[in-house]
C-alpha cells in the first residue's frame, strides 16, 4: 500500500524538505534496478537502488511473480561484487524476495561458498538466507554445516543457526530434531544470546517429552542463566513442569522456591515474569500468593506505563479468584483510575470492583462517574459488566448501583453499551427483588428517548412480564402508550402487547386499558391494527371488569410449549393447502447445541437475549421436555435439573452427558448424544443403568433414541423411582447399546443392516446437593432473623487437615449445594477464621439458611461450626447429617 | 511471535511495514487500528515515551521517536514486558544509525541502514540481537568486539 508521503517542516534549515523517495514509481525502480546487471558495478548505486525496492516492499507494495524474479536474478549478479555495505544489502534483498524454488538454485552455490567462508559475518548471514529460501532436499545437504554452526565459537554464527533452526523446525522437524545434541551444548554458551536461543530451541525440540523438559528445568534452575530474555523463558517452562507435575507429587510444590527467588532478580521483566508464574499456579495458596502480589504492587506505582499495565492487568486477572488477595493494592489502584492510558484506568476500575467491599462502593462509584465520560464505549461496557457483578455480589447497595446505570444510560452511547446496560439493569430486577420497581421505572424513561428499536421492544416485552405484578402497575401505563404515539410500528406493536398483558393481569386496569387499545384499532400499520384486535376480542372488549380465563391468557401471553426452531422448521415444511397447519404436528423434543457450538466457550445468559433468560429458563425448558414424554408425565413438579455431567472424555466417538433431573418421588437422568463419526448412523439408542450401589432407586422406564445420526444431538431418558420427598444417594453405572450402520460418505446413505454395538460410560453419581436449589437471599441477617430459631440445629465438626480455610469452605459449599451470600465464599487472606453464609430450598420446597463458622486448630486442621435454620426440623437435621456424612 | 513492526510518520502515513505470521488481506486492518491509535495517544507525547495496549490476544507497544511513531505488536511469549525490551533496542538502533532522534527526513535518509538493523534485530518474527554496538557491527558485516559477549 504505497501512500503518498506527507511532507513535514524539519527542525533543521540544511535539510531540504523533499522526501529521498518523494514521486518513488515501482516501474521506474524496476528500470533503475538493470544497474545491477552493468560489468562495471558501482556499489554505492547498487545500495541506492536496493534501499528504494525495500522501501516498496517495506510499503507493502508487491511485485508480480516475473518482476520479482527479474529483480532476483539481476541481484544475484552483486555476490561478484567485494564490497561489503552491498553484500550486506544483498543478504536482506533476497530474503525479502523470496525466491520461489525453481530460481533458488541460482545463489544456492554463491550462499554455500560464503556459508563455509571464513569470515564470519558471511557464514551467519548466508545461513540465515539459506535457511529462508531452503527446501528439505537443500537442508539436507547443508545440514553438516548447520551442525558446526551451532557450536560455532563466534555468537552470532551460532545464534543465525539457532534460530534457523526454530523456523525450521516448523517445517522440517525431523531434520532439525536430530541437532538436540548441539543445541545442548549451545545452551551451555557462555554468550547470553546464544543460550537464549538455544534454551528456546531446545525447549520446542522436547517440548511433548515430558521427562526431558523436566530435566532441563531441574539442570538451568540450579545454574545460571545469563540474560534476562532466557531467565524469563525458564521460567515459562518451569511453570509447565509444576502445572504438569501438580497431579502427581504430593508435598511441597516443586520449583517454588525457584520462582518466588525470580522475584528478586535484578530484570523487572524476569521479576514480573515470575510473579505472574505464580498467581498463574494451579490451587495458589496465600502464602505463595503474598511475594508475588507485593512485588505486582510495586509495579502499580512505577514511571513505566508498561510495567502498570501488566501489573494491573495481572492482577485484574487474580482479582477473579483470589479477590481478598488484591485487596491490599486498592490504594494504589485507586490512583490509577486517573492514569492517562485508559487501558490501565480500564483494568483498574474493574479490578476494584472485583476486590472492594460493601463500605467501598459508594466512595468507587463516585470516581468511576468522573471516569466515564472520558473513555470508549468499549471499556465502558467492561465496567458495566463489572459493576452488576458488584451489584449481585452486594445486593444491599442496589439503590446507588441501579442509580448509577440508569444515569449512564441517559448519556450517549452506541448499541452495544446501551444493551449492555438494559442487560444489567433486568439481570438486577430478576435477582434482586428490592431493586425492581427502581428497576423498571429506570427502564420506563429511557424508552421514552431510547433511538434503538431492539432495546425498546425488549424493554416493553420485559415490561408486560414484571409491571403487572408491582403494587401499582398502572403508573407503567402512560409510558407504555406514549410509545403507540410517538414510535415506529415495531415498537408501537410490541407497546400494543405490553398494554395488553396489563390489561390481562390486572383487572382493575382492564376498562382503561380497553379504551387505549382500541384507539389502536386505527392506526396505519396493520401489526399494530391485528394485534389491538385480537386482544380486545379475546380479552372481552366490552369493557367488564371481569377476569380474563386462564386459557386465554394462556393462549396470548403464555410461552409456546413447543421449542422455536422446531416450530420454525416445521413451518418452512408446511406447504399451503386445504388442510390448516396443525401445531401439534411440531415436535416437542428439544435438540442439543451441535458440536461446534458445544465446543465454544460458553457464553453467560445475558439480560434481554432470550426474556426469560438464565436458569429459570432452562428448567422451563426441562419442565416442558420431560412433561411431553408420556411416561414421565405423571412425575408431578420438576424440583431441580442438574447442569450437564460428562460420562465421556473429550474428542471421543460418541460424546454423552448426563441431567439429573429431580422430581418428588422420581429421578430422571437425560443423557445427551452426540455421535462425531460421520461414517455412522446410530439407531435405537439406549443407556443400560445398573443401579447396584443405588439400593433406594428401581428403575421405572428407559425412552431410547431412535436414530442418532453424525453431529445432530438426541437425547434418551431412563427414569427411577425413589423414596418421596428423600434425599436418596446412589452410585449408578452406565453402557451406551446401540445399533451402528456405516454410512457411505459420498451419498450419506446408511446401509440396511447394522450391529449391535455397546461403548462404557463413566459412572454417575447422585449426590446431596442434587436435592437443594441454589436460591440467595438479598439480606441474609433479615431473613435468619425472620427465620427464627425454632428449628434451628447446631453441631461442631473436624474437617481434618486441609490445604487451606479457602478449600475447606469451598469444599463445604460444593457438598451442599447451596448458595453462598453476601460474598462469604471468598476467605481473606491469612485469616484463621471464617464465616460463611448459604442459603437454598430444599426439596419439598423448605427454605433452608446455614451459617459456618471455621477457624484454623494448629497448622492445618480446620475445625467447622455448623448452624442450620429451615422451616422444618427434619430438613435442618437433614442438612446436618450430609455435613456428617460427606 | 512479533507480528509487526510498523513505522509511520507524524500525520499517519506508513514509512515502514513488516509483518510476520499476518494474513496480507488483514494487515490493512491491522495497520488503521494502529495508526488510530497513535492518533489518540502520541499527541504530545514525550520522546520515547511508551504507550501499550492490548487487543484481544495481542499487545501493542508504541512510542514516539523524533518525527516517527513506531509500533510493535507481539503475541504469546511476546507480551507488553518483551516487547518494551524491542521497542529499546529499536529505538536505540534508529538513533544510532541516523545520530540522533530522527526527522521523518532523516528517517528515510537512512533507510537502507535501518532496514538492515531491523534485519539484525527481528527474524520472522524471532528476536535476534539486542545489544545496539552489536548490530551497529553487525550491519556493517563487522563481528561483534568480543569483549561484549
Amino acid at each position: 500500500m504505497a501512500q503518498p508521503l506527507v511532507k513535514k517542516d524539519d527542525d533543521r534549515d540544511d535539510e531540504a524538505d523533499y522526501s529521498p523517495f518523494l514521486g518513488i514509481e515501482k516501474g521506474a525502480v524496476l528500470q533503475e534496478a538493470r544497474v545491477f546487471n552493468d560489468p562495471q558495478l558501482d556499489p554505492r548505486r547498487c545500495s541506492q537502488v536496493i534501499t528504494k525496492l525495500l522501501y516498496l516492499l517495506n510499503q507493502g507494495e508487491t511485485f508480480t511473480k516475473v518482476e520479482a524474479t527479474e529483480v532476483f536474478f539481476a541481484v544475484t549478479k552483486l555476490f561478484q561484487s567485494k564490497d561489503i555495505g552491498l553484500r550486506r544489502m544483498v543478504y536482506v534483498m533476497i530474503k525479502e524476495l523470496s525466491p520461489s524454488a525453481d530460481e533458488v538454485i541460482i545463489v544456492t552455490s554463491s550462499l554455500m561458498k560464503d556459508m563455509t567462508s571464513k569470515t564470519d559475518m558471511y557464514r551467519a548471514n548466508a545461513i540465515r538466507v539459506l535457511c529462508r529460501i531452503t527446501d528439505g532436499t537443500l537442508l539436507t545437504q547443508i545440514e553438516r554445516y548447520l551442525k558446526q554452526a551451532i557450536v560455532d565459537k563466534n555468537p552470532v554464527v551460532a545464534s543465525a543457526a539457532l534460530v534457523s533452526g526454530i523456523h525450521l523446525l516448523q517445517t522440517n522437524p525431523e531434520i532439525v530434531k536430530r541437532w538436540s545434541n548441539e543445541v545442548q551444548e549451545a545452551v551451555q554458551s557462555r554468550a547470553a544470546l546464544v543460550q537464549f536461543h538455544a534454551l528456546a530451541l531446545l525447549h520446542q525440540i522436547r517440548q511433548n517429552d515430558r521427562l526431558a523438559v523436566n530435566k532441563l528445568v531441574s539442570s538451568l534452575t540450579k545454574g545460571s542463566v545469563r540474560s534476562p530474555l532466557a531467565q524469563c523463558l525458564l521460567i515459562r517452562y518451569t511453570s509447565q513442569v509444576i502445572r504438569e507435575s501438580a497431579n502427581t507429587q504430593a508435598g511441597d510444590r516443586p520449583f517454588y522456591d525457584f520462582l518466588e527467588g525470580c522475584l528478586r532478580h535484578k530484570a523487572e521483566m524476569v521479576i514480573f515474569e515470575a510473579a505472574r508464574a505464580i498467581t498463574e499456579l494451579n490451587g495458589v495458596t496465600t502464602r505463595e500468593l503474598t511475594p508475588a502480589i507485593t512485588v505486582l504492587q510495586l509495579f502499580l506505582s512505577s514511571s513505566k506505563p508498561v510495567l502498570r499495565f501488566a501489573a494491573v492487568r495481572t492482577l485484574n486477572k487474580v482479582a477473579m479468584t483470589h479477590p481478598m488477595a488484591v485487596t491490599n493494592c486498592n490504594i494504589d489502584m485507586e490512583s490509577l483510575i486517573s492514569d492517562q492510558n485508559r487501558s490501565i484506568a480500564t483494568l483498574a476500575i474493574t479490578t476494584l470492583l472485583k476486590t472492594g467491599n460493601e463500605s467501598s462502593v459508594d466512595r468507587l462509584m463516585k470516581q468511576i462517574t468522573n471516569f466515564m465520560s472520558d473513555i470508549a464505549d468499549e471499556f465502558k461496557i467492561v465496567v458495566v459488566e463489572a459493576i452488576r457483578s458488584l451489584c449481585l455480589k452486594f445486593p444491599l447497595k442496589h439503590r446507588s448501583l441501579m442509580n448509577f446505570l440508569s444515569n449512564i444510560l441517559r448519556e450517549e452511547g452506541g448499541f452495544d453499551y446501551k444493551k449492555a446496560i438494559v442487560d444489567s439493569i433486568v439481570i438486577l430486577i430478576r435477582d434482586i427483588p428490592e431493586a425492581k420497581e427502581t428497576g423498571l421505572l429506570h427502564l420506563c424513561e429511557f424508552i421514552e428517548d431510547c433511538e434503538f428499536t431492539y432495546l425498546s421492544t425488549q424493554i416493553l416485552h420485559f415490561l408486560g412480564i414484571e409491571g403487572p405484578k408491582t403494587s401499582d402497575p398502572s403508573k407503567y401505563i402512560r409510558y407504555i402508550y406514549n410509545r403507540v404515539h410517538l414510535e415506529n410500528a415495531t415498537v408501537r406493536a410490541a407497546a400494543v402487547s405490553t398494554l395488553a398483558k396489563f390489561g390481562a393481569m390486572v383487572d382493575t386496569l382492564k376498562p382503561r386499558i380497553f379504551v387505549l387499545l382500541r384507539r389502536c384499532l386505527f392506526d396505519n400499520d396493520d401489526e399494530v391494527r391485528d394485534r389491538a384486535t385480537l386482544y380486545l376480542n379475546t380479552l372481552g372488549g366490552d369493557g367488564a371488569v371481569v377476569q380474563t380465563g386462564e386459557d386465554v391468557k394462556e393462549f396470548l401471553f403464555g410461552s409456546l410449549d413447543i421449542p422455536l426452531v422446531n416450530l420454525e422448521n416445521s413451518l418452512k415444511n408446511y406447504e399451503p393447502s386445504e388442510e390448516s397447519f396443525d401445531i401439534y404436528s411440531v415436535p416437542r423434543e428439544v435438540k442439543t447445541q451441535p458440536l461446534a457450538e458445544k465446543k465454544a466457550p460458553g457464553k453467560k445468559p445475558t439480560g434481554l437475549g432470550a426474556p426469560p433468560a438464565g436458569p429459570p429458563s432452562t428448567v422451563d425448558a426441562y419442565e416442558k421436555l420431560l412433561f411431553s414424554i408420556p411416561e414421565f408425565a405423571n412425575f408431578g413438579k420438576l424440583f431441580k435439573s442438574s447442569a450437564p455431567v460428562e460420562l465421556t472424555e473429550a474428542e471421543t466417538e460418541y460424546a454423552v452427558n448426563v441431567v439429573k433431573h429431580i422430581f418428588d418421588g422420581h429421578v430422571v437422568f437425560q443423557y445427551n448424544c452426540t455421535n462425531t463419526i460421520p461414517e455412522q448412523l446410530l439407531e435405537n439408542v439406549t443407556v443400560i443403568v445398573d443401579a447396584s450401589e443405588a439400593e433406594e432407586f428401581a428403575e421405572v422406564a428407559s425412552k431410547p433414541l431412535k436414530s442418532l445420526p453424525y453431529d445432530s444431538p438426541g437425547q434418551t431418558f431412563v427414569a427411577f423411582e425413589k423414596p418421596e420427598g428423600t434425599p436418596a444417594i446412589g452410585k449408578f453405572s452406565n453402557m451406551l447399546r446401540f445399533i451402528v450402520k456405516e454410512v457411505d460418505p459420498s451419498t450419506g446413505e446408511a446401509e440396511d443392516d447394522g450391529v449391535e454395538d455397546e461403548y462404557q460410560l463413566e459412572e454417575l453419581e447422585v449426590v446431596a446437593a442434587d436435592y437443594i436449589l441454589k436460591v440467595g437471599v438479598s439480606n441474609f441477617r433479615n431473613a435468619w432473623e425472620n427465620m427464627g430459631a425454632d428449628c434451628e440445629r447446631i453441631d461442631e465438626y473436624g474437617l481434618g487437615p486441609r490445604e487451606s480455610l479457602a478449600e475447606a469452605v469451598n469444599a463445604v459449599i460444593d457438598l451442599l449445594g447451596m448458595q453462598p451470600c453476601e460474598g462469604t465464599e471468598v476467605v481473606p487472606n491469612n485469616s484463621r477464621s471464617h464465616t460463611c453464609l448459604l442459603s437454598g430450598v430444599y426439596i419439598g420446597n423448605v427454605k433452608v439458611l446455614v451459617r459456618l463458622q471455621f477457624g484454623l486448630d494448629g497448622p492445618k486442621d480446620v475445625a467447622m461450626k455448623l448452624a442450620v435454620r429451615s422451616e422444618d426440623e427434619s430438613v435442618s437435621d437433614a442438612i446436618h447429617e450430609i455435613v456428617a456424612s460427606g | 511471535m512479533l507480528l509487526a513492526i510498523l513505522v509511520s510518520n507524524s500525520a499517519g502515513n506508513i514509512l515502514l511495514e513488516r509483518f510476520n505470521g499476518i494474513p496480507s488481506e488483514e494487515r490493512l486492518h491491522w495497520k488503521t487500528f494502529m495508526v488510530k491509535l497513535g492518533a489518540d495517544n502520541l499527541k504530545g507525547a514525550r520522546n520515547e515515551e511508551l504507550f501499550v495496549a492490548s487487543q484481544k490476544s495481542v499487545y501493542i507497544v508504541y512510542t514516539v521517536l523524533g518525527g516517527v511513531c513506531i509500533y510493535i505488536v507481539g503475541k504469546d511469549d511476546y507480551d507488553e514486558l518483551a516487547l518494551t525490551e524491542v521497542m529499546f533496542v529499536i529505538t536505540s538502533s534508529i538513533k544510532d544509525a541516523c545520530g540522533k532522534s530522527p526527522s521523518e527526513r532523516l528517517f528515510l535518509d537512512k533507510y537502507g541502514k535501518i532496514c538492515l538493523c531491523l534485519d539484525e534485530i527481528v527474524w520472522q518474527g524471532i528476536l535476534e540481537n539486542t545489544e545496539k554496538e552489536r548490530i551497529k557491527r553487525l550491519i556493517g558485516l563487522k563481528p561483534p568486539n568480543p569483549t561484549e559477549i
